[in-house]
């Protein structure tokens, strides 16, 4: 049931949990984001925690509000989220990756290229 | 008295007979809000719920619900108010349909449709009777019978005990779905602190009649800070004085601050989030809970 580690703010995991879903297109640019009453059921999250991430979402100009509305998907949103994913990947989780295939001697035709379906 | 304050104690004291169960406590519940009260047993948090309800003078203090003396204005605090005692118990012979004309005819801001409407997000039957229910069948039977009262506040004393894991989901589901609206408050209090923590706006923590800590879970994450570090770093850890030192799952070393982090601490490891039974442990910890030195 507690599926929230102690890396980081619980709000800060779901506002990271709801990015990658915005980066897989759910909910597409432009569409309303479920409502905070609806994502507190979901997540069996305090209302006060989920706005906590959903303004956090504001904050990076992922999502806005429309008063009286809820939460929209900017538009935009995905290429920009793309492009801070892409940039943290390769400045902190590459080197670290590299490093440990180094460390293995694994070479790239060793590894599976497909992507899964 | 703001009326965005539902609860407010000053001072409250309880005792009984010479053994004092709770100790000058001040506190204040506004509406909105899920109030998680924690505290070992024996810490007084039944007694709290009790004199919240008027079913316990105050020693000394004062103590208002909704605006009223829950002792002196016991008939009008209750019309308006939803509580579930750590001992309720359901009349064992009687049908849910029955309760819900029980409660019509007892409670007059009950609503009967709405009571209907609750229980069929539930696994029970109107035609089952309490005797044949599963115990999380009948505390969501409760529950739906309690949340159908048009009322500002709900005070549940350990509602989730001996419950297993997936009648305590359906709980808090129910819980989150059909109470909490941004005005309504609930207080519970619970020995579950990891799976309570993400649904709790608000703590309050109890240590043998003493509130050791009232707090917004927003306030955790800037008051307290925690390390998690290699064991090399554990005597410098040490000579900073946390307020907790522990083992994270995985074995390695953690401590807690009330505050942020010393400036010569901060670097010998990575910043976690202090969790609220990290937290429970280290401002209520018995002398035979005392964690073992990491």
């Amino acid at each position: 049931m507690h599926s929230w580690n102690t890396t980081a703010p619980i709000y800060q995991q779901l506002a990271d949990r709801l990015a990658v879903q915005l980066l897989d297109g759910s909910p597409p640019e432009g569409e309303a984001l479920p409502s905070v009453r609806q994502l507190a059921g979901q997540y069996l999250i305090n209302p006060l925690t989920v706005s906590r991430a959903l303004q956090a979402l504001v904050d990076h100009g992922l999502v806005e509000s429309r008063r009286g509305m809820g939460m929209y998907v900017t538009t935009g949103a995905r290429s920009r989220l793309r492009a801070t994913e892409r940039e943290h990947f390769l400045e902190k989780e590459w080197p670290a990756l590299r490093a440990k295939l180094a460390r293995l001697g694994i070479e790239p035709e060793d590894l599976n290229w497909e992507t899964p379906q | 008295m703001s009326t965005d304050v539902l609860i407010e104690a000053q001072g409250l004291t309880l005792s009984y007979g010479r053994k004092t169960a709770l100790d000058g406590v001040s506190f204040k519940i506004p509406k909105g809000r899920v109030v998680g009260l924690l505290g070992h047993n024996g810490a007084g948090k039944t007694s709290l719920m009790k004199a919240l309800v008027g079913l316990l003078p105050a020693a000394g203090g004062d103590v208002s619900v909704l605006g009223l003396s829950p002792v002196k204005q016991r008939g009008q605090l209750l019309e308006q108010l939803c509580y579930i005692p750590d001992v309720a118990v359901l009349p064992r012979w009687a049908r849910a349909h029955e309760l819900i004309t029980l409660m019509s005819g007892l409670q007059p801001r009950f609503s009967a449709d709405r009571a209907r409407t609750l229980l069929k997000r539930t696994s029970v039957g109107l035609n089952d009777k309490v005797k044949s229910l599963s115990k999380g069948m009948g505390v969501q039977l409760h529950l739906a019978l309690i949340a159908a009262i048009d009322a500002k506040l709900m005070i549940l004393d350990e509602p989730t005990l001996g419950l297993d894991v997936m009648s305590r989901k359906s709980f808090y589901e129910l819980l989150i779905d059909e109470w909490c609206d941004g005005e309504r408050s609930v207080l519970i209090s619970t020995h579950q602190v990891e799976e309570v923590e993400s649904l709790l706006s608000d703590v309050l923590m109890l240590d043998e009649g003493k509130l050791v800590l009232d707090i917004s879970l927003a306030d955790i994450d800037s008051r307290f800070h925690a390390l998690s570090h290699d064991p090399a770093a554990a005597d410098a850890i040490a000579s900073a004085h946390p307020l907790l030192r522990y083992r994270q799952t995985g074995g390695r070393g953690a401590a807690i601050f009330d505050g942020e982090l010393p400036p010569d601490v901060a670097g010998l490891g990575e910043r976690i989030r202090p969790s609220l039974v990290d937290l429970f442990m280290a401002l209520t910890r018995k002398p035979q809970l005392t964690p073992t030195q990491a």
